[in-house]
């Protein structure tokens, strides 16, 4: 199993005129420190109008900045949001293929459609129509960055032969992704193909059937690329450090900072009574364990035991503790068959920069050892999908 | 030893509110309600002029009116219409109501004293029929507020978020639901029903739903001020 980490660039009030300059500043150092320790993955968001939560609107320019101090990590740029009226899908090939040359061929492509009507209402977008807007979002990319004279004539967009150009670095392509926050999308990935960049929400146990049952379909799938991306990404919260007190502390403070700044922005599931928009999103989803962690910390308080061995706004899977708990954590992920743990290192600035270094880099040293870097994940399947190639990146 | 007095407690005088209350308690069963309820975007500083302390508001700032017609309750028909801020409680998604109507002068109390909501007596008028709906709030013979539902279509009558009333967190059965194009205004502003202080700056989706409820005990209750 590897590791990598993600970035929201979530910038807290009371806002000074270099606090998101500081915020940027300390994403990009982070970055740089764990490509030199050996975390395999930076990927940083997109969202809009997510105030405080995350201020990571053009992450193309934020990668490509993260991409010229490191060397040897890979360039998650995910997801990116594939709705025409956010981006125009000709743009999004071209960006990400310019990413890929200038990342010197290091890309992977997350796609997703967002969960907020924040971010939907203020493009104008009908929530009705996103997943359809996706679907074909992911078909032409690819078609897009491999073809030398690409037309369409779709639902969202047409257009006549063109060459889109650059083309990707990688070929014939950088693998693809999508975020997965229900059963259905976990099942939409892999019949298309795509790397099912997951969520954690939920302890390792409860997260066990949607992957194997991505394992399942995607042996079946006709990939909407060149090639079958078969991997499975989690996200959760990371602090480490030699103390396990001081880590629950900074821990907590990074979970709650989360918790509480997700919690501004209403879920299209919550306002907008839509089919496409069953669950929440990994925002609110994640949001929603915290809420079940406070009523834990709760009953815990008043005397009854919590569930599980973990207890307040930190659950059973997250990498906070002392390096011997965070082992133990990240077992239960590798024991699932998860290719990767991707980890949010900080929110709204609630740990100290000098913190988030040294979290990462007790994890790198104490942590990253217990574990098999370069095999496939235990439960991985082995096989591509017919005519088409697994990915190895 | 000094004389104590002898009255038992189920003889109370019937008068006082603790023994015989002047309406019955939660939960209060009510089949078959009709509703029409917009959410729409407001402005910030509506929102943050009129939520108490312990609340903040979500981003983009929006709101809610919901009108409710109910054919059957125990204390008889009774329609209700309450405008709501959305609103946050530490990390709950809840709204605030700001203003209520309600037509019946005994469910009037029991909305105020026993559900908090800010009711005062007026016309409330749901009319619905094929995939478009209207409703109309008087207060003293002004119409404080209009709302309407345009170009409505059937959706899943499933169980929806949607139409609950957030502080009370009722359980729903739809039976029909349709939703549409939201419209709200404030035909005649009225200083003693101020629906109007909370403006409409665009709508986000309306909902009408047939569907049996319930009013049951509130249990989402935080202090005033934290």
């Amino acid at each position: 199993m590897k590791f990598g980490i993600f970035f929201e660039l979530s910038t807290p009030k009371p806002w000074r005129p270099d606090s998101e300059y500081q915020v940027y500043m300390n994403a990009l150092e982070q970055a740089q420190l764990a490509d030199e320790l050996g975390f395999d993955q930076i990927w940083a968001v997109e969202h809009h109008f997510l105030e405080e939560y995350s201020h990571c609107s053009a992450p193309e320019v934020f990668l490509t900045a993260v991409a010229m101090r490191t060397k040897r990590a890979r360039i998650g740029h995910g997801v990116v949001l594939c709705l025409p009226p956010f981006n125009h899908p000709i743009r999004i090939a071209e960006r990400a293929a310019a990413l890929d040359i200038v990342s010197g061929g290091r890309l992977e492509f997350g796609t997703g459609r967002s969960a907020t009507w924040t971010e939907l209402g203020g493009f104008g977008v009908d929530p009705d129509m996103t997943k359809e807007m996706w679907d074909e979002c992911v078909r032409v990319i690819p078609k897009m960055w491999t073809q030398e004279a690409f037309g369409y004539q779709g639902k969202f967009l047409s257009m006549p032969p063109r060459n889109v150009i650059p083309k990707p670095y990688q070929k014939p392509h950088p693998p693809m992704w999508v975020a997965v926050t229900s059963p259905e999308t976990a099942i939409q990935a892999a019949e298309r193909g795509l790397g099912l960049l997951g969520v954690s929400v939920g302890t390792p146990r409860e997260y066990e059937e949607r992957v194997n049952e991505y394992r399942r379909r995607i042996r079946e799938c006709e990939p909407v690329g060149e090639f079958v991306n078969e991997q499975v990404n989690g996200v959760t919260f990371m602090y480490v450090d030699e103390s396990e007190e001081e880590a629950r502390y900074w821990g907590s403070q990074l979970v709650r900072a989360f918790a509480a700044l997700a919690a501004q922005f209403p879920a299209v599931s919550a306002i907008y009574p839509t089919p496409l928009y069953k669950v929440p999103g990994l925002l609110f989803g994640l949001r929603r364990e915290q809420e079940k962690a406070q009523e834990r910390a709760e009953a815990t308080a008043a005397g009854t035991p919590g569930q599980g061995a973990r207890s307040g706004p930190i659950r059973e899977g997250m990498a906070i503790g002392d390096p011997e708990t965070v082992i133990k954590q990240m077992k239960l992920w590798e024991a699932l068959g998860m290719d990767r743990m991707v980890f949010l290192l900080n929110m709204g600035e609630a740990i100290p920069q000098e913190k988030v270094l040294k979290s990462l880099r007790l994890f790198a040293e104490h942590v990253m050892p217990k574990f098999d870097r370069e095999a496939p994940a235990a439960k991985a399947s082995a096989k591509p999908a017919a005519g088409a190639q697994k990915s190895t990146p | 030893m000094p004389d104590y007095g002898w009255l038992e407690q189920e003889k109370l005088p019937h008068a006082l509110p603790l023994a015989a209350p002047s309406y019955p308690p939660p939960p209060w069963p009510l089949p078959g309600a009709r509703f029409l309820r917009v959410t729409f975007e407001t402005e910030r500083e509506a929102l943050l002029r009129w939520l108490p302390p312990s609340l903040m508001r979500p981003v983009p700032p929006y709101a809610q009116i919901l009108v409710a017609h109910y054919p059957e309750s125990p204390v008889g028909p009774f329609s209700l219409a309450v405008q709501s801020l959305g609103a946050r409680a530490r990390l709950l998604v809840r709204s605030y109501s700001f203003e209520a109507v309600t037509d019946s002068q005994q469910a009037l109390l029991a909305l105020r004293e026993q559900w908090g909501f800010p009711c005062r007596l007026g016309e409330v008028e749901l009319r619905a029929a094929q995939g478009e709906a209207e409703a109309r709030i008087r207060v003293a013979g002004r119409t404080v507020a209009a709302i309407a539902l345009r170009e409505g279509r059937v959706i899943e009558p499933e169980p929806p978020p949607y139409v609950a009333m957030a502080q009370i967190d009722p359980a729903y059965t739809i039976h029909e639901a349709w939703r549409g194009r939201a419209e709200v205004s404030y035909p005649e502003p009225s200083e003693g029903a101020p629906w109007h202080l909370v403006p409409f700056r665009g709508p986000i989706i309306a909902v009408h739903a047939v569907a049996d409820t319930e009013l049951p005990y509130a249990r989402f209750i935080v202090p005033f001020q934290t």
